[in-house]
Parts: structure tokens; C-alpha cells; sequence
């Protein structure tokens, strides 16, 4: 009877000792995290959720921490939000992992959850406050990668078209002024026209039928994602020869560029970041619960997508969804220690 | 002289005026050809903007405080339920447009027995609902993007002679809501209920009644608008409503349709439809920021509301 408890505890020590890795065991198993969110209104939250949900519940499952709840505040506003982290540190939660709806409006909440003690991790919509670690998404890099793939397509230069996101948010200005960067590096090379596409298809698509006519030939398009496959149908609408888009990591994106690849070897690339950056954050708040060093500043990888691997991207991206990276343990690891 | 100073008294000559000058500026900057093709542009995606704001237009004839604020919602979810059912499958364009109807008329049922039984203000009413709408649309398939029946595709883009089929369409459309307004009792009514609801009521005119259907149209119309917009721009997605608020106010008044209730105009509607589109595409072309095209945007309803506000009180 004594054994067979000592071996369940064993097997069960052994268990957990295998999900966190090396180091110290199950210290975080009594603690609790919570992910407080934003905005839910469109398919990259959803999917960043889903994998939230996905790669926590495991956690849970495995008994690597006690909980880890999603909540999401219903109108994207920064006093509801911040209200609602004053509530998650009155719920005794030991960390909370947040996408921020202002860089600057959440900070006196946040500063109130670090006083707490509690563990604040921030993501994709980071907070300024000091105490609270970022990861953070380099969108200018996002953006000036495009034109620098282009200046390999196109060595003597040509005409582009920008299509940018939701005006007014932080991220549509970040992408934007690292393509613009690239521009004022690769000066053969001119963008004719800007248009706002909110990061959606049919509102791209609207914005580029409306200033095509106006536009010379163009020869490539950059883009912020979820607005390539719109663009690509305004072009075709208009009768124009197909530019090169560059696509932003949507399954109706890379299904229409397998498309084309197929029927007339069509190349591009393609950019966005992984949804599942949310779980790259749970990893780094259940690392800080754990005792270890975690730098304040991380920085996350975009995901792009290349000729070579868009059949594999293809496959492994759900139908209507967005091509995506879940970090495991491991994975997380080598993201905050390795540089 | 007299003929020009009695079609400056029409309430939907600004907006028509606004479009003509919007296109000549084009025209004007990038030539003639380019001017056709925005036109065709124009024409097509106006068209959604005339579909949604027709239901508008009728709610807000009914007078203060009747606006329906649950369109966004709608659309969104009678697409999303929609395409999620026919997956993609021809033969299921018919129930696919079937469950697209009874969405809106479920929305606009909702709507209407929220403001009457619970006696919330319409705009209260219907924003707040919007969100179960949304939840709804959320819940039942997490923002994935299904591809409409090609049929449908197709259908939504087919051009006849260079005018787009969907806004021949609604054209038709239009005609038919024309007579609706002014030569059906219930058009009437509408009318006189935004007039004075007091005298419609002393008439005997079923205020309560026409109410509802003019809801009931507003979502049914928002629902068919999602339905052949996720047909043409190639799926569902759960963003799909959100220009579609600010534009549906936007569109009933500046083309003339009183905000005070009682007086619809569906002519203003299209020449603002086209505004709207040719205004922003106008922006583009010269190249102005997005932040100026908000400005203007801003400054011009509240310049119709404005005048048209003065006109009344006179």
C-alpha cells in the first residue's frame, strides 16, 4: 500500500519534472495565471485565444500550474481594462499575462498588480510600465523586410502600392515606417499610393479598387496582413496584370498563392506573427513564478513564410484560419534565454 | 432660373453634387479613362453602402431616437452562420440564403421586442444587443474564414456592360422601396410617425406595427447585405460590419434624409453612396493621410446635420 502511493508519487514527480524541463520541479503548480485580453473581434485574437486555451490547459492538465484563465474585456476600452486587472489581483492570482489596449493607459494598474506581487507579463499590445516584462513584436523590421525581399525581385526597382492597417494604432505606424525605411534604402524604388485596409479583406479591397485607376503599373504591393487576398481580388476586378503581393500568413492568402504558384509560378513572400505568441508569454510569466532570471525586454520572431515553404505552411494552417507557432516549454526557453 | 433655384431646394442635390465633383477631381488628376473605371468602382461598392442604408433610412424617418445601431452585428453573424452552413457548396445557396433571412429577421424581432417590452431606447436597445449578436457569430465558428459557394462569388462581381449586376440589382431594388415609401400605407406611415406621432397615432395609423417591420426590414436588409458581401470579398470574417455603422448614418444623412424623422429621401442615398466612396478614393489618389480623411468625413455630417437642423427649425 505504502509502495504503490510512493511509486504514484514518484511516477507523478517524474511526470512533472519531464513537462518543466530541468531546473527546479513544480514550484509553479500551486500558482495561478491569468490572461487578460483586449479585444476578441477579429480571426488572429481568436486564434490567439484557441492556443492560449490549447497549450494551457495542458499545463494545467500536467499539473505544471493550478490555473490558467482567459478573460477578455467586451469593448476594447483601457478603463474597463484596467478595472479588470484591479479585479484579477484582487482574485489572488499570482501572474497576469495582458494585451494591452494602450501601451500608456494601463500602467497605474499594472504598477498596482507589481506592488501586489503579482508576476506582469505583457504582449503583442505591451505596457510601458518598468515593472512589467514585454515581449515584444519588432513590426518595423516586419515592415522593412518586405521591401528588402522586393529589391531581390526587383534590382532596378519599380512602383508600389501600400496598403497599411487601422489608422491611429501603434502597430499600422511601426510597419509602415519600416517599409518606408526600406524605401529610402532601396530608392529605385517608389511607393505611388497608400491606402488604409484595417487589417481586413474586403475593406482592402474596397481601398485598392478605389485608387488603382489612378496608379501607374505596379509592380509589387506591401501590406500589413489580412489584406493581401483583398487587394489581389481589387486587381483582378480592374483587369490588371497581377502584382506581387506580398501575403500576411491567412489561409485564404496562401490558398490563393498556391493557387497561382500552380498555375503560373507565381512568387511572393509571407509575413505576420504567430497568434501563439500568447503562449510564449504564459512560459515566460509561469518562468518568472519559477524563480528564474527572465530580462524584462524580450523580443519575439515574426513568422514568414517563403516559396519554399508555403506547401507545408498550407498544410499545417487550419482552414480559414492563420498560419501559427505555439511555443512549448522548450521552445520558450530558448527564446528567453538564448539571447 | 426658377428651374435652378427649385433643385437647389432638393435635399439630395449636395450629395449628388459632392460625388460629381469628387469624380471630376479624379478625373481631372489621373485622366479620363481612370475616371470610368472608379466610376464602375464606385458603383460596386457603393452598392452595399445603399443596401444597408435603405433599412437605416426608414428606421430614422420614424423620428428621434430611432436608429438602428445592430447592423455591424448582423451582418456579421447572418454571414458567418451562412457560409459556415454551405461551406463552400453550390447547391446549398438557397438554405444558405434562407438562414441569412431568418438571421435578420430573428435580429430584427429581437430588436423590436427589446424597445417595446423592456421600453429600452432603440439606440440602447440595439447597441446593446449588437453584442449578442457578435458573441453569437464569435461563438458559433472563432473568427474562421469560410469561402462562399463560387456561384455566389461570381454572381457578386458579374458585371453587365460595365455596370456592376449587383447594383442593377439594388437599383431595382431602390425603385421598388421608392414606391414602397410613397405610394403604400405603410411608407406613409412611416413618414407620418416621424412627422408627428402623436396625429399618426389619432389617425389610426398601427404606430407599434409599423415599428416593427420597419426594424424587421432594417436587419433583413443588413443580414442579405452580409450575405453578398462575404460573397464578394471572399469569406465571413467577424470584422466585416465594423465600416458599416458609421457609413449607414452617414449615408442616410448626407443625402438628405431629414434626421428629425419624417422625411426620407432615397435619391440623396445613392449620390452619397457614391460620395463616400469617391471622397475617400479622391484622398487616396491625392495622397492625403488617413487622419485628414476622418476630419472631413466628421466635418461634413456635421455640417449636413447642421444645415439641415436650421432648415427644420425655420
Amino acid at each position: 500500500m505504502k509502495l504503490t502511493t510512493l511509486g504514484k508519487l514518484c511516477c507523478t514527480v517524474a511526470t512533472v519534472a519531464l513537462v518543466t524541463g530541468s531546473g527546479a520541479f513544480a514550484d509553479t503548480s500551486g500558482k495561478k495565471i491569468a490572461l487578460s485580453n483586449n479585444y476578441a473581434g477579429n480571426s488572429w485574437r481568436q486564434a490567439m485565444l484557441t492556443s492560449w486555451e490549447k497549450v494551457t490547459g495542458e499545463a494545467v492538465t500536467a499539473g505544471v500550474v493550478a490555473s490558467a484563465d482567459a478573460f477578455t474585456t467586451a469593448e476594447n476600452q483601457v478603463t474597463e481594462q484596467a478595472a479588470q486587472i484591479q479585479n484579477l489581483i484582487l482574485q489572488g492570482y499570482d501572474a497576469i499575462v495582458i494585451n494591452a489596449a494602450s501601451p500608456e493607459g494601463l500602467n497605474g494598474a499594472v504598477k498596482e498588480a507589481c506592488d501586489a506581487g503579482v508576476v506582469v507579463v505583457s504582449f503583442d499590445g505591451i505596457v510601458t510600465e518598468p515593472c512589467a516584462y514585454r515581449i515584444a513584436v519588432d513590426f518595423h523590421a516586419m515592415g522593412k523586410v518586405q521591401v528588402e525581399y522586393l529589391a531581390g525581385r526587383f534590382p532596378d526597382g519599380g512602383n508600389l502600392l501600400e496598403i497599411r492597417g487601422l489608422a491611429g494604432v501603434f502597430v499600422d505606424d511601426e510597419i509602415s515606417g519600416g517599409i518606408h525605411e526600406g524605401v529610402s534604402a532601396n530608392d529605385k524604388f517608389n511607393i505611388q499610393g497608400s491606402v488604409h485596409g484595417d487589417w481586413a479583406q474586403d475593406v482592402s479591397q474596397k481601398a485598392v479598387a478605389g485608387i488603382l485607376p489612378s496608379l501607374p503599373d505596379i509592380a509589387a504591393v506591401v501590406t500589413q496582413g489580412g489584406d493581401g487576398y483583398g487587394a489581389a481580388q481589387a486587381f483582378k476586378a480592374a483587369g490588371r496584370d497581377t502584382p506581387i503581393i506580398v501575403m500576411g500568413n491567412r489561409h485564404d492568402e496562401l490558398t490563393w498563392w498556391k493557387e497561382q504558384k500552380d498555375a503560373n509560378g507565381y512568387e511572393t513572400m509571407s509575413v505576420s506573427i504567430a497568434p501563439g505568441v500568447s503562449t510564449l508569454a504564459f512560459w515566460v510569466a509561469q518562468q518568472v513564478l519559477d524563480g528564474a532570471e527572465v530580462p524584462q525586454d524580450l523580443s519575439v520572431p515574426f513568422l514568414s513564410i517563403t516559396q519554399d515553404t508555403l506547401e507545408e505552411s498550407l498544410k499545417t494552417t487550419q482552414a480559414g484560419g492563420v498560419a501559427n507557432v505555439e511555443y512549448s516549454l522548450d521552445d520558450s526557453k530558448a527564446v528567453i534565454f538564448g539571447n | 432660373m426658377s428651374a435652378l433655384s427649385q433643385l437647389t431646394q432638393k435635399p439630395w442635390i449636395w450629395a449628388w453634387l459632392g460625388a460629381v465633383s469628387m469624380w471630376m477631381i479624379i478625373t481631372g488628376i489621373s485622366g479620363i479613362s481612370a475616371g470610368g473605371q472608379v466610376l464602375s468602382a464606385a458603383a460596386s461598392f457603393g452598392t452595399f453602402f445603399v443596401i444597408v442604408a435603405t433599412g437605416q433610412m426608414f428606421v430614422i424617418t420614424l423620428g428621434p431616437g430611432n436608429v438602428d445601431l445592430s447592423i455591424p452585428a448582423c451582418m456579421t453573424l447572418s454571414a458567418t452562420l451562412a457560409m459556415k452552413f454551405m461551406n463552400g457548396d453550390a447547391s446549398l445557396l438557397v438554405p444558405g440564403l434562407l438562414i441569412s433571412l431568418t438571421v435578420g429577421l430573428a435580429i430584427g424581432t429581437l430588436n423590436f421586442l427589446l424597445i417595446l417590452l423592456l421600453r429600452i431606447p432603440p439606440i440602447i436597445a440595439t447597441l446593446s444587443a449588437s453584442f449578442l449578436y457578435q458573441s453569437t457569430a464569435i461563438w458559433s465558428n472563432r473568427g474562421l474564414r469560410v469561402k462562399p459557394p463560387e456561384i455566389l462569388g461570381d454572381f457578386a462581381v458579374a458585371k453587365v456592360l460595365g455596370l456592376p449586376v449587383l447594383t442593377i440589382v439594388v437599383l431595382v431594388l431602390t425603385l421598388a422601396m421608392a414606391f414602397m415609401l410613397h405610394r403604400t400605407p405603410f411608407g406613409l406611415s412611416v413618414s407620418a410617425i416621424g412627422q408627428n406621432i402623436r396625429a399618426a397615432k389619432l389617425a389610426g395609423i398601427k404606430v407599434e406595427k409599423t415599428r416593427y417591420l420597419t426594424y424587421l426590414m432594417c436587419s433583413v436588409l443588413a443580414a442579405v447585405c452580409g450575405f453578398v458581401l462575404a460573397g464578394f470579398s471572399g469569406g465571413a470574417a467577424l470584422n466585416m460590419g465594423e465600416q458599416y455603422l458609421l457609413m449607414s448614418i452617414a449615408v442616410v444623412v448626407i443625402g438628405g434624409t431629414s434626421v428629425a424623422g419624417g422625411y426620407a429621401n432615397l435619391t440623396g442615398l445613392w449620390g452619397a453612396s457614391l460620395f463616400m466612396f469617391l471622397l475617400v478614393s479622391m484622398l487616396n489618389t491625392v495622397g492625403l493621410s488617413a487622419g485628414f480623411r476622418l476630419i472631413v468625413t466628421g466635418a461634413i455630417i456635421v455640417g449636413v446635420v447642421a444645415i439641415s437642423g436650421r432648415k427644420s427649425s425655420v
